[in-house]
């Protein structure tokens, strides 16, 4: 049978992008044109764009590499041709909630650094902040460039049984996956150009240039062109290709913590020319990695007296440290809160559900229902350290609750939510595969987020993870302009 | 058209002050021409907003700052969906000015027709309005002279007002701002019986070389009320009829009802004041 036929294709009891909640197979009008395209290709034709796509990713370089696995540690990142559709006024309400949840977080962020009044006026508990993991003391009383701690947030959105979309979590240290959300447009540009022209695609290409702006809005010397570096761990980190892609797409030097020198309170780079002062660092490292006298004592990949001159205003460093406070999913469990207390209104976006296990209530409902629930570690991302109560075996089960028991502030649960589905090229014709949406919110002189996002798909079938991590592919994701 | 607008106002003081209490108008409206999508507001110091309906029925946000603190930045994000407002080739003429009487007696016209904060009903200003309405005998007619009497004669200049420049000092000097513009305009159409209020709110600046007033600050103008037809917008700081360039945060009988920020704290005077408005078209 051909990848590219519908014939057998079933939504199930799932939220279908393509179909909605219909079984009549009722396709949605804006995914009209590229449904139709999709179907009049011949076998030999969609095997020679499905060709052409894999190897211009090979050529470009663009890989990733997977932790704890042995093999092969680079792989492309596998993508899938179909296109993930997104009509104007869903985005406009996305986007709009989008720019409502960073706000919030980032006065949350300078409200916690800056004596606690939400703290204090009795809205998030005290422990909640001082106890999560990524809460940097040293940041207390700090008032960071422009007031902005957060100036690239990945919060994950997804799609319940119904279609309505939901905040699962956020990502405001070092949110990766811009380079794949613009390489995939390069080449859907190149798969299906009629079809991309015909349904009056928004570009998404301006990221890099939106970027660098906001960098460039932190630093603190007035110049025309301050110096902007990307401080990357170098080659063996996950995100390296990216690292390097928008490091050359911005035109900016990719440095390694060797390549800087901080003195005096001022950060260097080390050039054929002699040291240049750098005004603003986008780094693509964690908190404790940055500098070795401050924090992780055994770091090589930081900069000593880094730490120094950031809290001296002679460089910014973007994203700001300490924001991992709210990638916490403790902490998320209150982004609602967050929004009526800062903003005085409800959030646009709903969110998932959260049951804390530190409070005795929700632990014990979470430990009797583990099988229908999902069960996070607080500070982990990528997909590790989960537990997917219904495929789970009971010795998994056990396992869980007992470091639930022993360490109950590190766990949160969560209903299992179906994700929406999307049809996706497999090897007996198209299938509904689980997919998420990572938009890329950018907050300089103002918030922009460029439309859409990298939609991950997981590639194995009822698959609820997504994460490339586990075995997870991505989508270009079209949002049209009316 | 869709429009979203980016207001920051930063204060700076030139040592900390404290217990302030502050009133936010900066809500656009939603009425029958434009609709607010969204709209953010947020303080720096932190602190907790509430927002309530005032007797106008616009949108507050208010919050107070107790702790010393040396800035104060408020921003706020709104994302508005405007519609043709006017029909240009039909404007509401027919409306005589004979027929005025018929809405003195209404309650909700009244605090329009009468002096307020700014504004003074008087004898002079009442026959600088009669010269200007010549032998109009008509309510938009009449009004769209004296928003083109203001336009043409008055010189638009920063700095020579302040916020509190009252109505009477506008007409004596000719100068000011779209605020004087818009408290003169409303106290001409007043002495002659014309209902007539103040709005606050955005200017989108469709020209090219950006060559109209009032885009990179909070803009102003007034309604007038014409009899059977409702209120429209006159805008005398650009000379034009406002349509869906215009975004509208709230009206009321003068500044004082709608001032986007209003409050009080102890310490001394701000060292600087910065307002950065920023209108932005979103579809085309």
């Amino acid at each position: 049978m051909n990848p590219n036929t519908f014939e057998n294709y079933q939504t199930e009891n799932f939220f279908d992008e393509m179909f909605g909640n219909s079984n009549d197979s009722n396709i949605f009008e804006f995914y009209k044109p590229i449904y139709d395209r999709i179907t009049d290709l011949t076998e030999s034709e969609f095997e020679q764009k499905k060709k052409q796509a894999d190897s211009s990713f090979l050529e470009h370089g663009v890989t990733f590499t997977v932790y704890g696995d042995d093999i092969g540690t680079e792989r492309i990142f596998p993508f899938d041709l179909v296109p993930r559709v997104i009509p104007d006024k869903e985005w406009q309400k996305v986007e709009q909630g989008l720019r409502q949840r960073i706000l919030a977080l980032n006065l949350f962020l300078n409200d916690v650094y800056h004596g606690g009044k939400i703290i204090s006026d009795g809205v998030i508990p005290e422990e909640v902040v001082k106890t999560s993991a990524h809460f940097r003391k040293e940041m207390v009383g700090f008032d960071v460039p422009q007031d902005i701690y957060i100036h690239v947030c990945g919060s994950d959105l997804i799609r319940d049984e119904k279609g309505k979309y939901l905040v699962l979590e956020d990502n405001a240290r070092c949110p990766s996956g811009a380079s794949y959300l613009l390489e995939n447009r390069e080449i859907m540009k190149k798969t299906f150009p009629r079809t991309y022209q015909k349904m009056s695609v928004r570009s998404v290409e301006e990221y890099p240039e939106i970027l660098l702006r906001s960098l460039e809005n932190l630093t603190p010397r007035k110049l025309q062109k301050p110096v902007c570096v990307l401080l990357t761990p170098g080659v063996y980190n996950s995100a390296y290709f990216e690292h390097t892609f928008l490091a050359r797409q911005m035109g900016i030097e990719i440095v390694e913590g060797k390549d800087l020198i901080a003195i005096d309170g001022f950060v260097y780079m080390r050039t054929t020319q002699g040291l240049v002062q750098v005004d603003v660092i986008y780094r693509r490292l964690d908190d404790e990695f940055l500098d070795p006298l401050f924090f992780n004592k055994n770091s090589l990949l930081g900069v000593s007296g880094l730490m120094d001159a950031y809290l001296k205003g002679n460089v910014a460093i973007a994203n700001g440290i300490g924001t991992g406070v709210v990638d916490d999913k403790v902490t998320y469990a209150y982004v609602p809160e967050m929004i009526h207390y800062y903003l005085g209104q409800d959030p646009m976006i709903e969110q998932v559900p959260t049951y804390l296990c530190w409070r005795e209530k929700d632990r014990k409902f979470v430990l009797e229902n583990l099988s229908e629930l999902v069960v996070k570690s607080a500070n982990e991302s990528g997909g590790y350290g989960m537990l997917i109560g219904n495929i789970s075996t009971q010795k998994e089960r056990e396992e869980f609750a007992s470091r639930i028991k022993d360490n109950p502030r590190d766990y949160i649960a969560q209903p299992i939510i179906s994700l929406s589905r999307h049809p996706t090229f497999c090897p007996h014709g198209v299938e509904g595969r689980h997919i998420d949406l990572r938009p890329f919110i950018l907050y300089g002189e103002d918030i922009e987020i460029v439309p859409g996002g990298l939609t991950r798909v997981a590639l194995e079938k009822n698959s609820l993870v997504v994460n490339s991590s586990q075995g997870g592919g991505s989508k270009d994701t079209w949002v049209l302009s009316n | 058209m869709r429009l979203y607008i980016l207001h920051k106002t930063h204060y700076r003081y030139p040592s900390p002050v404290c217990e302030s209490f502050n009133e936010l108008r900066l809500h656009p409206l939603t009425n029958d021409w434009q609709s607010c999508e969204s709209c953010f507001v947020s303080v720096l110091p932190t602190t907790q907003v509430r927002q309530y309906l005032d007797l106008n029925g616009n949108l507050v946000h208010h919050f107070e700052i107790p702790n010393d603190h040396s800035k104060l930045l408020i921003e706020s994000r709104s994302t508005v969906g405007t519609q043709k407002r006017v029909d240009f080739d039909n404007l509401p003429y027919g409306a005589t000015m004979k027929s005025l009487h018929e809405v003195e007696g209404n309650p909700n016209c009244r605090p329009y027709l009468q002096s307020s904060n700014f504004i003074d009903i008087s004898p002079g200003i009442w026959r600088m309005a009669v010269d200007i309405q010549e032998n109009s005998k008509d309510v938009f007619q009449t009004a769209y002279q004296i928003m083109e009497y203001i336009y043409l004669n008055f010189e638009y200049c920063v700095s020579t007002t302040s916020v509190n420049t009252h109505a009477n000092e506008v007409l004596e000097r000719k100068k000011g701002v779209c605020q004087d513009f818009a408290h003169a305009g409303i106290a001409l159409c007043r002495c002659l019986g014309i209902p007539a209020r103040y709005v606050s709110g955005y200017f989108y600046d469709p020209t090219r070389d950006q060559s109209m007033r009032g885009s990179g600050a909070s803009h102003a103008w007034l309604e007038v009320l014409v009899n059977g037809s409702g209120w429209f917008g006159l805008d005398p700081t650009n000379n034009r009829v406002v349509d869906d360039n215009y975004v509208i945060i709230g009206s009321g009988r003068d500044y004082r009802d709608v001032s986007p920020v209003t409050g009080t704290y102890f310490g001394r005077l701000p060292e600087s004041m910065k307002v950065d408005v920023q209108v932005k078209r979103l579809d085309s």
